[in-house]
């Protein structure tokens, strides 16, 4: 008997519980509550710089893992349609610059067709340039 | 229907697209391209320099100068000249003039940069390169590192050294 009236009692309690809860909740204007509160006051005792200083960014930034992100932005699509590609252009220094990158380019479009034609007469798949072993990564050098 | 040996996938874009290419070994067009302005620009400088001496020699000796290119001096001046371009450029900073303006640079075949000593082999060993019809040079194409004759005796390579993906978004951004 007692046993089965203990959990009546808790679950009669609970429904208490909460019915109290709503009622009080509904009651208090949340408004009017905020507005004695003195936000400015209550930023001005909190420690920011003591905040961030608990906050392991490193540890945060090493857990992001950014090439699966970094894979879905199509850049080209995203340099042509945004202001971007005038920040990017600024930063060149003119036709000099503009010149040279063709040259470089049509000469990097020859390499690769070379490569391409080699690699079906050898019946073996272009990958791409190949890297030096011991080569430092891009970036970091010349 | 699959893509065949060596072709890249039609919707691919073009490599400098995808990678900076700093650090890749640079193919045979680059270098050739490359080495093609440095012997242009070495023989103006070396005919330019044959004209001043001839010009000097006017006006301080009046006595005229004329050069043959059968003159044993002429080729053994000539060949010091291309010597000191090229092995100066090399150990100074790992490029000539025309590998400067193609993006391209000497490097050791660890991917550091080339000392004086392997500038100096590597000069001494170009002549061989072109020995058997250029077959020194077949290296570039078919070696998996794209190496020379005289970059494997001087233990070189020669690698991209400019920004292709960042010139292919400027050209974007321009058009």
């Amino acid at each position: 008997m007692e046993g089965r009236l203990v959990p009546r009692m808790e679950a009669l309690a609970q429904a208490v519980a909460e019915r109290a809860v709503e009622i009080v909740v509904s009651a208090v204007d949340m408004n009017a509550l905020l507005d004695g509160v003195d936000l400015n006051a209550l930023l001005d005792q909190v420690d920011f710089d003591q905040v961030l200083a608990r906050i392991d960014l490193d540890q945060m930034v090493g857990r992001l893992d950014l090439n699966p992100i970094l894979a879905r932005i199509d850049v080209e699509a995203l340099v042509q349609q945004t202001d971007l590609g005038a920040v990017i252009a600024r930063s060149s220094s003119g036709v000099a610059s503009e010149v040279l990158d063709v040259f470089r380019s049509q000469t990097v479009g020859l390499d690769e067709l070379i490569a391409r034609w080699i690699g079906r007469l050898r019946r073996r798949p272009y990958t791409g340039p190949p890297g030096l072993p011991g080569r430092l990564p891009a970036g970091s050098g010349s | 229907m699959t893509a065949r040996a060596g072709d890249a996938p039609r919707s691919s874009p073009p490599v400098i697209a995808r990678e900076t290419l700093q650090g890749k070994c640079a193919g045979f067009a680059s270098r050739f391209v490359a080495f093609g302005v440095d012997v242009g620009i070495s023989l103006g400088v070396f005919m330019l320099a044959l004209a001043a001496i001839s010009f000097a020699a006017r006006v301080l000796t009046g006595t005229n100068i004329a050069w043959n290119k059968g003159d044993i001096w002429v080729v053994v001046a000539y060949a010091v000249w291309e010597f000191i371009y090229f092995a100066h450029s090399w150990a100074a900073s790992g490029r000539t003039v025309g590998m400067a303006l193609f993006g391209v640079r000497v490097v050791r075949d660890d991917g550091t940069d080339v000392s004086g000593r392997r500038a100096v082999v590597r000069t001494l060993a170009l002549p061989l390169s072109f020995l058997l019809l250029g077959l020194g040079f077949a290296g570039i194409l078919l070696g998996g590192q794209r190496r020379a004759l005289h970059d494997v005796i001087a233990g070189t390579a020669v690698i991209y050294s400019w920004d292709a993906r960042a010139a292919r978004l400027r050209f974007l951004s321009r058009g």
